[in-house]
């Protein structure tokens, strides 16, 4: 019988002190990111996420942890509203215990409603303008995504609230060739509504998109440059085997 | 002087747990007339609590927890500790911090620490597992301006690691509000680590643990918020006073009666007109308790 873990931390939360303690024990596989980082399963699984994605309008990093106070405001300001966006972080960073973080976007990505910095009472959270923000960036892994690998799909651009101003599209016969440009502002209605299964982009942090963007964008110019025959074994060789695997995912749940 | 009512314990009585909690076993009318202030304070708590728990059906009344809130809507209030904990880690004045503060610093200058006697959700915790525990009243040896030091070592503490550390890991309030979100999100398949649920549970039961053995340790001695909200106390508009101090028939009913080892009855001995002690939590327990007819001690709320 296959025992969904959660299912089973409920039953243990519930059936008492007991069993709770086995709910203790997985405390320590409790990982902030477990969920994206759901093995085989995430795009660019060469990349890492890098940190922790921050609720918008956050301070830098170190300024935020020693403003925010744990008061859950933010966390529940999001929950009013019904987007239930971010989570608090647990123990297995004991910097970071108890703050706020956004889990996983495929699931609850951030609308942008601008409450929960308005709500902070330390300002740990900024008020700012919503083209302002900077949770994170979002990339598109070009291996598995439709758009370049001879589909059309607008998804992406379609759900991501910056529009126009974030999206470049190099339409060609292998697609429309989806990329998304530095104003992203990391919300991740992308990741969520991308129909491929296990979604085609990933939410990485600012710091970490420093890192890798010269590589990133090393690999998006040697696609754009290849030649025909090269983009045909590329395509029908290794990306439409690995997105035929993952397939198209209608009903979403990405969360352990 | 038998025309007094002999509604509390009469001044020989061992005090003990059990005789403390005896009046209830006199009807429940009798001792709501008797413990209207208490009856009151439980209600402004319940009031806290459900309004803070109608967050969780998307009532923006009470949002977040009593360390830092959003209130009806729109108003941001930052409890003071957590504002001092949060300027000192971020070595940054927060004009946002400041102006969420400010509410409720006005509120302390009227009130003084009412704070922990009518809305502190530890307060009723702390009185429930006073009832199952069969023992002497704890009497308290260690003076509590000894918790001074508390707060300034957090204060130091939060400064040198640029972490809020109080507030963010150990605080009942943060601790207590901490565990409801974490345990309706599980509940509702929210996103939401385990352990944050299992460690704000293990803060409250650990205080509850160290209230069985120390009764108020907590309240008196260790928790920085009251002591921060006990130096309003000294200036504060909400004072006790004492209206006649020579009907004072030495009972000392008033001191068993305090959850917080306040002294009432050398103040009523001394001759003070008004009891301005940084303990005192506004109950009014000693006022129920108070032997004399006409009750010489009285809540006091007046500009001057
Ligand atoms: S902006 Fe809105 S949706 Fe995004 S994290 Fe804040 S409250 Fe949640
Ligand atoms: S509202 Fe602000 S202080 Fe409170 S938990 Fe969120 S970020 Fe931290
Ligand atoms: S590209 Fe994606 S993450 Fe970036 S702003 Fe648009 S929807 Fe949000
Ligand atoms: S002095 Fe009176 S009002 Fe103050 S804490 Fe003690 S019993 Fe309560």
């Amino acid at each position: 019988m296959e025992f969904d873990r959660r299912d089973f931390l409920k039953l243990s939360l519930t059936a008492g002190a007991a069993s709770a303690l086995s709910g203790a024990i997985s405390v320590f596989d409790n990982d902030a990111n477990a969920a994206a980082n759901k093995e085989g399963f995430e795009p660019l699984p060469n990349i890492n996420i890098g940190g922790i994605i921050r609720p918008p309008g956050a301070l830098p990093e170190k300024e935020f942890r020693a403003k925010c106070i744990s008061c859950g405001v933010c966390v529940n300001v999001c929950h009013t509203m019904k987007y239930d966006t971010l989570s608090i972080a647990g123990l297995s960073d004991l910097k970071n215990f108890g703050l706020p973080y956004v889990k996983d976007t495929r699931d609850f990505p951030c609308a942008l409603c601008m409450e929960c910095l308005k709500s902070c009472p330390t300002g740990a959270l900024q008020p700012v303008k919503k083209e302002d923000v900077k949770m994170g960036m979002a990339l598109i892994d070009l291996s598995i995504c439709f758009g370049w690998n001879g589909d059309v799909c607008l998804s992406c651009s379609k759900a991501c609230p910056m529009g126009a101003t974030i999206f470049d599209f190099y339409n060609g016969e292998w697609g429309n060739q989806p990329m998304i440009n530095d104003k992203c502002v990391g919300c991740g209605l992308c990741a969520k509504f991308c129909p491929l299964g296990g979604s085609a982009i990933k939410i990485i942090t600012r710091d970490e998109y420093k890192k890798v963007k010269d590589n990133y964008l090393a690999d998006f110019k040697k696609t754009m440059n290849m030649t025909n025959e090269e983009r045909y074994n590329l395509v029908y060789g290794v990306n439409l085997p690995l997105i035929m695997s993952r397939g198209r995912i209608i009903e979403r749940e990405y969360r352990d | 002087m038998s025309t007094e009512t002999n509604v509390n314990n009469t001044p020989d009585e061992e005090p003990t747990c059990s005789n403390l909690s005896k009046n209830n076993k006199k009807g429940l009318l009798n001792w709501l007339k008797g413990h209207k202030l208490s009856t009151l304070r439980r209600f402004v708590l319940i009031a806290v609590v459900v309004f803070f728990l109608l967050q969780f059906l998307r009532v923006k009344i009470a949002v977040g927890s009593l360390t830092g809130s959003l209130a009806i809507w729109f108003v941001n209030l930052l409890d003071v500790f957590a504002y001092l904990e949060s300027i000192f880690a971020s070595k940054d004045f927060g004009l946002i911090a400041l102006l969420s503060a400010l509410p409720i610093l006005v509120v302390y200058l009227i009130f003084g620490r009412s704070f922990c006697g009518w809305v502190c959700p530890m307060d009723y915790i702390f009185h429930v597992a006073d009832r199952i525990r069969k023992c002497k009243i704890f009497d308290f040896k260690i003076s509590p301006n000894y918790g001074y030091i508390i707060p300034l070592v957090f204060l130091a503490v939060s400064f040198a690691v640029g972490i809020p550390v109080f507030t963010n890991y150990f605080s009942h309030l943060t601790n207590f509000f901490r565990s409801l979100t974490g345990a309706y999100f599980f509940f509702m398949d929210l996103p939401v680590a385990v352990d944050v649920i299992i460690f704000s549970f293990a803060v409250i039961g650990f205080l509850i643990i160290l209230e069985l053995i120390f009764p108020r340790m907590w309240c008196r001695l260790i928790c920085p918020v009251g002591r921060v909200y006990g130096l309003f106390n000294k200036v504060s508009r909400l004072k006790l006073m004492i209206t006649d101090n020579d009907l004072c028939k030495g009972c000392k009913a008033c001191d068993r009666a305090c959850y917080m080892g306040v002294k009432v009855s050398d103040y009523v001995k001394n001759g003070d007109k008004i009891i301005r002690d940084s303990n005192c939590i506004f109950c009014g327990r000693c006022i129920e308790a108070c032997n004399t007819k006409s009750k010489i001690i009285k809540m006091n709320l007046s500009l001057k």
